[in-house]
């Protein structure tokens, strides 16, 4: 199969996958208690004010016609109007989406930017101490949780050292969005990056051993080009597939490092919703999650098999 | 093995590039001065937990919208600094006939619309029409107006049904601000996206979810004022954040920050923080549907056994004050000897020897996912309850499943909390103690007490304010004996904000008046 045929077929397979999202997320945050009139009009919700908004929402209807009025608004991509905000909840959704995508593009690449060359000194000075230093150091970055590392990067950086980076936001045009998404990316990359290491490192020293960077070494190639040119090509196949997994939970996980950096991105708005029982905004959202998720898995797929000639697309 | 070298002088530079650029990019000065006069220019940011959720002044109900809103759309009468009367705003006085069932009020000369347009009573008019007609929003508080007119343009009249004594203060409610005559010619739902109003700021620009900024009102009646330029309200939820954020300077307001961290910040250099008294009141919920809390007897020794000043020390961090009545200190007619049970285990076992429960029951605490005070304060109630026998076992629900469930009365004990939004007891008084009346089954409690409820009534209709504080007194010992609420702590608006803002006050029902604010 070619690879555009590949892509093709993966991307038919969004159809069933996202009708099924659809399916369990609107039925999940219908059953489970909580009312988004009851939220909206706080200690101001008597019955007769709850009924008035459940009528204008049409939430005195019966679920299934509920989602069939919802699917019917799909179709036409319409995801209905935020219960919260009276506004669009695709617009919503698409407002906030590049903020997240900057904090999951930066952090990977800056997870990139550490793992390869840490994890090339780790393998080429194998058992000494370089080599324990990279194994152990990076793992505190797993053990730490990020809302305690997005705090201690912006009391560094943001209220000392000089102030050198705002204290939360996203910024405006794109140096300011690089300036701001910084720390918040080093965040994502505090917890990818010693994963990226670990996997890196045992494929390289797999590599490093095999006939192929015997015989370039033999032909008296510097070593540096045997590493990067013969070795870390082939090592870093694996890896890719790592950082695509990482990715496609990061889709879903951003939430924590957003409420740090006070950053307005896709999985704040989830979980205000959430809380909020904005219903057409949840179900906008989970539908984008989902989209995103399966496009992530297809490009790591194909970045691997683009680097990797023995994978096949089929 | 020289490989590595480029690798990392790569990844240092990348490090040392962004950080660099940052420095440059991120501009600090420091400053010392403090005017003694208000200065003219410069723009605030006010850091909220919660985002703005509409603008639509008469049928939203949520603090972190009206109290923007406030900026745009004004009353024509307005509450006093101390919570407890109302001033003349965009009307300069009034006068009553009809026994007390008319009020003609004379509007303010020369205010005029931030689009350039002169107020006059035909907008009045109109501005109060629309909110009385909003069923699902503030229209009930309007309840008592018959009609109004606008016999010339800076006169209005307002015909009332019935002699009704809070008249003013709904006058003064948010909700009844002055907007433009049909809606300056657009649709309702037009209009409230980017109200127009006389206040002292205007609509901006708002990008949903994240802020909304208002700029000044070029034509704003106080001559001088503003003296800021703009004033943004942001959404950070993370409290930590709020106050990196005020001491970097990137927000001059910090909304509500934790009990926990005042002390703090009241020894932080350059950040004022100031506890303004307020008319919370937070409450134990005891719902008479469970049969025990029907009991008056099981009720007074529940409220008995609330160790409330120990609440306020471990809880509030010692910065609140225990209640002794459901009505809070800051409202009119407040009585300092309503009577409200306070902390005796001895008289709470007595009580509870006199109930139908002498060998206590279990009940459960409704407890926010989530809440820290709520979880605090339910282990502390917990360990008194236990005392008299009585078994307290926690249900943690996300906010808004807690809301819908007391709400429904499905629930035993609960907390909840009240923010009063006019300068008169009756809106708490009708919605706590009124079941029917309220239309909240007496604070989702179902507490029915014939005379609480009649001695209500009265007061709403009694214009002598020396008869109606006698009522009100009354009342409030009446309630309290019942002990229909565990009435827990009066707690202050906890705002830290820049050394260099000047002239921000926010008063006992949670408003603020941006207009005197300045930045020094």
């Amino acid at each position: 199969m070619t690879l555009g045929g590949y892509v093709v077929r993966r991307l038919l397979h969004l159809v069933p996958i996202t009708l099924g999202v659809t399916v369990l997320v609107f039925f999940l945050i219908h059953l489970v208690p909580g009312d988004p009139a009851a939220t909206i009009l706080g200690n101001q919700a008597t019955p007769a004010r709850v009924a008035l908004l459940h009528h204008e929402w049409g939430l005195d209807r019966p679920i299934y016609v509920q989602y069939w009025k919802f699917m019917g608004r799909v179709v036409h991509g319409n995801l209905g109007d935020s219960l919260f905000y009276s506004v669009s909840a695709g617009h919503l959704v698409l407002q906030r989406l590049p903020v997240t995508l900057w904090l999951i593009g930066l952090g990977a690449l800056l997870s990139v930017a550490i793992a390869v060359p840490l994890a090339a000194l780790a393998a080429t000075k194998r058992d000494r101490l370089p080599d324990h230093l990279v194994r152990a150091v990076p793992l505190l970055g797993l053990g730490f949780p990020p809302f305690w590392v997005g705090i201690v990067l912006l009391l560094v950086f943001g209220l000392n050292l000089g102030r050198a980076f705002p204290v939360g936001g996203y910024g405006s045009g794109f140096v300011g969005h690089l300036h701001s998404m910084f720390l918040p990316a080093l965040t994502v990359a505090f917890g990818i990056a010693p994963i990226l290491i670990r996997s890196l490192r045992a494929s390289l020293l797999e590599v490093l051993e095999s006939d192929y960077v015997t015989t370039a070494r033999s032909k008296g190639l510097p070593e540096s080009r045997v590493l990067v040119r013969h070795a870390l090509r082939n090592a870093i196949v694996s890896t890719v597939s790592v950082l695509g997994v990482n990715i496609g939970y990061l889709v879903g996980g951003t939430l924590v490092i957003e409420q740090v950096y006070a950053l307005p991105g896709i999985g704040q708005l989830m979980i205000n919703s959430i809380f909020q029982r904005d219903f057409p905004v949840v179900q906008a959202v989970t539908l984008v999650f989902s989209i995103m998720v399966v496009l992530v898995y297809l490009l790591s797929d194909v970045v691997h098999a683009l680097l990797d000639p023995r994978v096949r697309f089929d | 093995m020289k490989a590595r070298s480029p690798l990392l002088l790569f990844v240092l530079a990348l490090l040392a590039a962004a950080v660099g650029a940052a420095a440059a990019l991120a501009g600090h000065t420091s400053h010392s001065a403090k005017a003694a006069t208000p200065k003219r220019g410069g723009s605030i940011t006010i850091a909220r937990i919660e985002d703005s959720q509409s603008f639509d002044k008469t049928n939203v109900f949520q603090n972190e919208s009206i109290w923007p809103v406030e900026q745009i759309n004004e009353p024509l009468y307005t509450v006093t600094s101390d919570g407890r009367g109302v001033k003349p705003w965009l009307a300069t006085s009034y006068t009553q006939s009809n026994g007390g069932k008319t009020y003609t009020f004379k509007l303010r000369p020369g205010v005029k619309f931030s689009n350039g347009k002169t107020m006059t009573s035909a907008d009045v008019k109109f501005s109060i029409d629309d909110a009385r007609a909003q069923l699902k929003g503030w229209g009930y508080l309007d309840a008592a107006i018959k009609n109004i007119t606008a016999p010339n343009p800076s006169t209005v009249v307002f015909h009332l049904k019935y002699q009704w004594a809070p008249f003013l203060a709904d006058i003064a409610l948010f909700a009844n601000g002055i907007i433009p005559n049909h809606f300056a010619g657009q649709t309702r739902t037009a209009f409230y996206k980017h109200p127009i109003g006389t206040g002292p700021f205007m609509w901006d620009k708002q990008v949903v979810g994240q802020s909304v900024t208002f700029k000044r009102n070029p034509f704003y009646w106080q001559k001088g004022k503003p003296y800021l330029d703009s004033v943004t309200w942001t959404f950070v939820t993370d409290e930590n954040t709020r106050e990196l954020q005020l001491r970097g300077g990137q927000i001059q307001v910090d909304e509500f920050p934790p009990f926990n961290s005042i002390t703090k910040l009241q020894n932080t250099s350059g950040v004022t923080m100031s506890l303004f008294p307020s008319t919370r009141t937070d409450y134990l919920d005891m719902n008479e549907k469970y049969p025990p809390l029907a009991d008056v007897h099981v009720r007074r020794a529940i409220s008995y056994a609330i160790d409330r000043k120990a609440i306020v020390k471990s809880v509030l961090f010692g910065h609140g004050t225990p209640a002794n009545s459901f009505l809070p200190p800051q409202v009119p007619f407040y009585s300092k000897s309503s009577g409200g049970l306070q902390f005796n285990m001895a008289q709470a076992k007595a009580e509870m020897a006199k109930s139908k429960y002498p060998k206590g029951f279990k009940v459960s605490v409704l407890v926010g996912a989530g809440a820290q005070v709520e979880a605090a304060m339910g282990q502390i109630l917990q360990n008194q309850l236990k005392q008299l026998g009585i078994s307290v076992t926690f249900k943690q629900q996300d906010t808004s499943t807690e809301f819908q469930n007391i709400q429904k009365q499905n629930y035993q004990l609960g907390f909840s909390y009240w923010t009063m939004d006019i300068a008169d007891p009756d809106e708490l008084v009708a919605f706590a103690i009124d079941p029917k009346g309220g239309g909240a089954h007496s604070f989702y409690t179902d507490y029915n007490n014939p005379t609480v409820i009649n001695l209500s009534h009265q007061a709403e209709r009694e214009t002598n304010i020396p008869k109606r504080a006698k009522l009100y007194t009354k009342l409030q010992q009446i309630a309290a004996h019942d002990a229909f609420l565990g009435f827990l702590y009066y707690s202050p608006f906890r705002y830290a904000y820049s050394s260099k803002l000047h002239g921000f006050f926010v008063y006992p029902l949670g408003n603020y008046h941006l207009e005197d604010a300045w930045l020094g």
